[in-house]
């Protein structure tokens, strides 16, 4: 979409959430202000953004990985909770100095979301079996498996809610920033940004991978096996998500517990197609979305509007979206 | 001028443009009912963009069009739904019902009358995508007759037909045309043109630059007209001993209607084997088997080495194929000309090395093709998209002989080129077969095989009918064996 | 046994609902993955509607007309505009969950759940049973034996060919996905006042994405989604009696979600979706 399109787009969506803010009996430009003030305030505030921001921006990635190689990962969100499960799993039994643990849990954590996307990928590549179905209805089944587990079997004998065990002080994610929850998450997420970046502008697989999702008819005749990309890619997506998850255990939360994701892996479909599927432009949108996810609580507080609204604006955000070509107009 | 009462449509100063290309610059066109009514012009001439406008489906940007009554148009890739049956296919849109219900008798019927009435035998009840080619146009026509058009437009309508299957269609075209139709017939085969054609207007640029009754012109004048001058010549043929290079033996791939059975044959070094044959008898099975990109039976060597494996492994072993599709199979549409050069290659040097691309090697790979196949592009930057289907070709082809491959294959290789384009790439491609790469050249036009190859096999049903020399090409005897004779 | 019955049938009405919708715009030509979305909107309005009111039949209106609006967006977008209809259904369902949420706020004043409104009674709820049933046969009937169905069928297979035939594929689909919305916001009517009498945050809990594995099992007819509803319904009824025994709630719910994924694996045979379910159809 081109510039002017995108202006009027963001003022539409703009005015919508005004509009809404106007319906639930606040003042918009308070609740804009609210917003704002809530997402980028203060150092604790920025900080905040940037946790969210980083929460984005690894489900993000996946599923732009995935759509450049022309395949609908609608299950980042899955992928992301079977990422934090074993991430908890692994975070809670291990105890071991922090430089053997953290690598341990995030590995862990990309494991378990690899192998969450790999499902959705061999479906597709042995069956043929379309993965936006396979990744919608392994969303779900990892939100149950995950509720079961740590409803159940795997519960903290001494925590409240369904959740794992506390991970050991030495296996928490280093902070960047001391007293807020802004850790090296941020970093490693920016590192996989430029890393994937490169990849796809430079390396023979991104080539690979970028002809079998623009151009499937000619990159099979080019020798590339659309099935091994596929189900390459999926693993791949879903491992960075899985990543995504893990750092949000030992970053985050400390553990992993069923609310772990507000539905980040959904929201990140629209910070993708913000991004335009770059992952540098991605970096940039997550940010965006970010100071919506951390100032939204702050809008609900203060303002008096209810922070759904941003669901909302984000589901109208990624309805616009869908106009924009996802394949087959870039270069590297 | 043709007097009021025999028009069947009249279409006055027709201008169509799609963002900033004009496809069609001003054009007049009158037809006449009980005339057979040729419309000739390179691809690109604005022809089917004119046709489609005539029949109503596009709304042109200015001029305006005059119909007496219905105008049925033909596509030149139906427009029939595969999975539907004949009879649905025909009275969509306008199908007899019982109450809320469709009457499926009253279809059957109608249908059976219609093909009756204009003897085109086709089984209401046979679902469209198991019919063959020939047949399945009937079916598309039928469904423009049940409109009771005064008009009726055929886009290259012979273009999947046998020799004998395109005199039948002549043949009912004057029948229509008897009953008080206007017919208009979009073609570039000149011949046809001067046998069965009454009028004809060439078109060239989006513009109209001939009109004339066939019988008060030639073939060679319309050629003159379509092309703005002379054909460009073909580059020469050197004598080249031809060498052991590729051979099939027995291969047999594909199912149904359009699969190819137990071919054996060879092409070597040196020497270009065309495959005469009409569209659906095996020629994509040949190639896709070729190409490693279909599952067959049977045997095929390159060289002492027999040829197995994956596309990958194939390209690895010299192999290269010019596709049908250039748009789908042959480039990556969004991407530059840089970008597409590589495709194929891109897990060797020299235009990878180790994990990456290397760019500066595509880059003086993409000048090199631009350079010696004149592709008009400002930059080797620019998207291929944003090229013309010739230079798209050309790009095509340029990258298949690059790297003075062993074995190319190349299928359709001037389709829905302008006639320069063509040339070039004819002459590219003798110029391969000169210096020792084996050639098959697989081509829906008799003409293109003739002119090119030094032997020619005839295609049929999937097997190879007939074999002839270039010393001994007897055209007759070809089309003959193309349309099934024994 | 009997009891068993009638909750297969009450968990089965809004998947029926759905999965019809579901066939509908598929056959057509639009792949719709917003059911959840229709079925969370005509739950909700049909509550908003009925408390606004004191009329559950014009809660049932509102439901119909709230679903028919989010799946016509659908509609509209990928026929207008040309969308990736993933992406859109996508955008869809998450602007019904938030709009939802948010609406529960704006209109009740505390999050989470409404209060009790005027409902359809259990007298209700029955006849919406014997309409999802009657649905199905009625839409069947209508895609293999009407000539509007047989026009719908072939914009699914081949929309140039609709518009060859003289017909506008753009209109036919539009007014497909209408249709289908209203049936899926029927599904959701029965969710919030045919079942109960409240609209609570998260009731449709991916009914809608079962919806979509019925189709797939029931190879995008109107019959074959319709057995499959009801066979999940079953799965759903049969969950209170086997956690009795032990079995983990977590697992019976995932059932219609796994046999989904196992029916991607052509263990089902393989039936061919629409030719052109998904593809945009853009004409100059």
């Amino acid at each position: 979409m081109n510039a002017r399109s995108a202006t009027i787009f963001a003022v539409a969506l703009l005015v919508i959430a005004a509009a809404a803010m106007a319906l639930a009996g606040a003042n918009p430009l308070a609740g804009f202000a609210a917003l704002l003030r809530g997402a980028l305030g203060g150092e604790h505030q920025l900080s905040e953004t940037l946790v969210q921001t980083t929460a984005l921006l690894f489900p993000a990635l996946a599923v732009a990985f995935a759509f450049r190689a022309g395949l609908f990962n609608i299950g980042a969100e899955g992928q992301l909770i079977v990422g934090g499960l074993c991430a908890g799993l692994i975070g809670a039994a291990l105890a071991a100095p922090g430089w053997i643990a953290i690598p341990a849990i995030l590995c862990a954590g990309t494991a378990g979301g690899a192998f969450w996307g790999f499902i959705a990928g061999a479906l597709r590549a042995r069956f043929g079996g379309n993965e936006v179905i396979a990744t919608l209805m392994l969303n779900i089944v990892a939100a149950l498996l995950a509720n079961y587990l740590v409803s159940g079997p795997l519960h903290a004998p001494a925590a409240t809610g369904a959740e794992t065990a506390v991970l050991p002080a030495g296996s928490w994610l280093p902070v960047l920033l001391p007293g807020t929850r802004l850790t090296i998450a941020l970093l490693l997420a920016l590192a996989l940004a430029v890393f994937l970046r490169y990849l796809f502008a430079r390396t023979v697989f991104g080539y690979g991978l970028r002809a079998a999702g623009d151009a499937p008819a000619a990159a099979a005749r080019a020798g590339i096996d659309l099935r091994r990309t596929a189900l390459v890619a999926m693993t791949l997506s879903g491992a960075i998500a899985g990543l995504g998850g893990a750092t949000l255990v030992a970053g985050v939360l400390h553990r992993f517990n069923v609310a772990l994701s507000p539905g980040y892996g959904f929201i990140a479909i629209a910070v993708a197609l913000v991004g335009a599927l770059d992952p540098l432009r991605i970096v940039a949108a997550a940010f965006a979305f970010g100071i919506l996810q951390s100032g939204s609580l702050t809008m609900q507080v203060l303002a008096h509007v209810p922070k759904d609204v941003v669901s909302f604006v984000e589901g109208l955000a990624i309805i616009g979206l869908s106009a924009q070509r996802l394949t087959g107009t870039r270069d590297a | 001028m043709t007097d009021g009462a025999s028009l069947a449509l009249e279409a006055r100063g027709i201008v169509k443009r799609f963002g900033s290309v004009c496809a069609v610059d001003g054009v007049d066109l009158d037809l006449v009912r009980g005339e057979i009514h040729a419309l000739c012009g390179e691809n690109g001439a604005g022809k089917s963009t004119l046709a489609r406008i005539v029949a109503g489906t596009l709304a042109p940007t200015s001029g305006s069009v005059l119909r007496t009554g219905a105008v049925g148009l033909v596509h030149q890739h139906f427009e029939l739904v595969d999975r539907l049956r004949v009879w649905e296919n025909v009275v969509l849109g306008r199908e007899p019902r019982r109450g809320l219900r469709l009457d499926e008798t009253a279809a059957r019927e109608r249908v059976r009358m219609l093909a009756a009435s204009y003897a085109l035998d086709v089984d209401p009840d046979a679902i469209v995508e198991n019919l063959p080619v020939g047949i399945a146009q009937r079916v598309e026509i039928l469904r423009e007759l049940s409109r009771e058009p005064t008009a009726l437009v055929l886009d290259e309508p012979t273009a999947v037909l046998a020799p004998g299957e395109i005199d039948a269609l002549f043949a009912t075209l004057r029948e229509l045309a008897a009953r008080g139709a206007a017919i208009l017939v979009i073609t570039h085969k000149l011949a046809e043109v001067i046998a069965h054609a009454d009028r004809v207007t060439v078109m060239r640029a989006g513009r109209v630059v001939m009109r004339s009754a066939t019988a008060a012109t030639s073939l060679e004048a319309i050629a003159r007209a379509m092309v703005g001058g002379e054909v460009p010549g073909l580059a020469p043929r050197s004598g080249v001993a031809p060498r052991p290079a590729f051979a099939a033996r027995a291969l047999s791939a594909g199912g149904g209607a359009h699969a190819l059975r137990s071919a054996t044959f060879e092409v070597r070094g040196g020497e270009i084997v065309g495959i005469a044959g009409v569209e659906g008898n095996g020629q994509s099975a040949l190639t896709d088997a070729i190409a490693g990109m279909l599952p067959y039976e049977g045997e095929m060597s390159l060289g002492e080495q027999p040829l197995r494996g994956d596309p990958a492994a194939r390209i690895a072993a010299g192999v290269r194929i010019i596709p049908q599709d250039r748009q789908r199979e042959g480039l990556v549409l969004g991407w530059s000309i840089v970008d597409n050069v590589a495709l194929g290659d891109q897990t060797r040097p020299p235009l990878a090395r180790g994990w990456t691309i290397d760019r500066n090697a595509a880059a003086a790979l993409a000048t090199q093709i631009v350079e010696r196949f004149d592709v008009r592009t400002p930059s080797i930057r620019t998207s291929v998209a944003s090229l013309s289907g010739g230079n798209q070709q050309k790009v095509v082809v340029g990258r298949a002989l690059a790297h003075a491959p062993r074995f190319v294959v190349a299928y359709q290789p001037t389709r829905g080129i302008d006639v320069g384009a063509a040339a070039l790439v004819q002459s590219r491609l003798i110029e391969a077969r000169n210096a020792g790469t084996a050639v098959l050249l697989v081509s829906f036009e008799l003409d293109e095989v003739l002119a090119l190859s030094d032997r020619v096999l005839v295609l049929y049903r999937g097997a190879i009918a007939g074999a002839f020399e270039r010393a001994a090409f007897d055209r007759a005897r070809i089309g003959a064996l193309m349309a099934g004779a024994a | 046994m009997l009891d068993f019955l009638e909750l297969t049938l009450v968990k089965a009405a809004p998947l029926i609902f759905a999965a019809l919708a579901g066939v509908l715009c598929e056959r057509s030509g639009i792949l719709n993955i917003a059911l959840e979305g229709g079925l969370t909107a005509g739950a909700f309005a049909a509550v908003a509607v009925a408390y606004a009111t004191g009329n559950p039949l014009l809660g049932l209106a509102a439901g119909m007309l709230a679903g028919a609006l989010l799946c016509g967006l659908l509609g509209v977008a990928a026929t207008r505009f040309g969308v990736n209809q993933i992406v859109a259904g996508t955008g869809l369902n998450l602007l019904a969950a938030g709009g939802t949420a948010f609406g529960i706020v704006v209109l009740f004043g505390t999050p989470g759940a409404s209060p009790e409104v005027p409902a359809l009674g259990a007298r209700g709820e029955g006849i919406l049973v014997a309409v999802a049933l009657a649905s199905s046969f009625a839409l069947a009937f209508a895609l293999d034996r009407t000539p509007w169905g047989l026009r719908l069928r072939a914009c699914g297979e081949n929309p140039h060919a609709v518009l060859a035939a003289g017909l506008d594929p753009r209109r036919i689909r539009v007014l497909a996905t209408l249709a289908a919305g209203a049936l899926a916001g029927l599904g959701g009517v029965f969710l919030s006042l045919g079942e109960l009498d409240l609209y609570s945050d998260g009731m449709t809990a991916g009914r809608g994405f079962i919806a979509l594995a019925a189709v797939i099992f029931g190879r995008w007819t109107p019959l074959g989604a319709c057995a499959a509803a009801l066979a999940f319904g079953a799965l759903s009824a049969l969950q209170f009696v086997l956690q009795r025994a032990g079995i983990p709630s977590e697992l019976m719910q995932a059932l219609p979600y796994l046999a989904a994924l196992l029916a991607l694996t052509g263990i089902a045979g393989r039936a061919r979706p629409p030719a052109a379910d998904g593809v945009p159809f853009l004409d100059a």
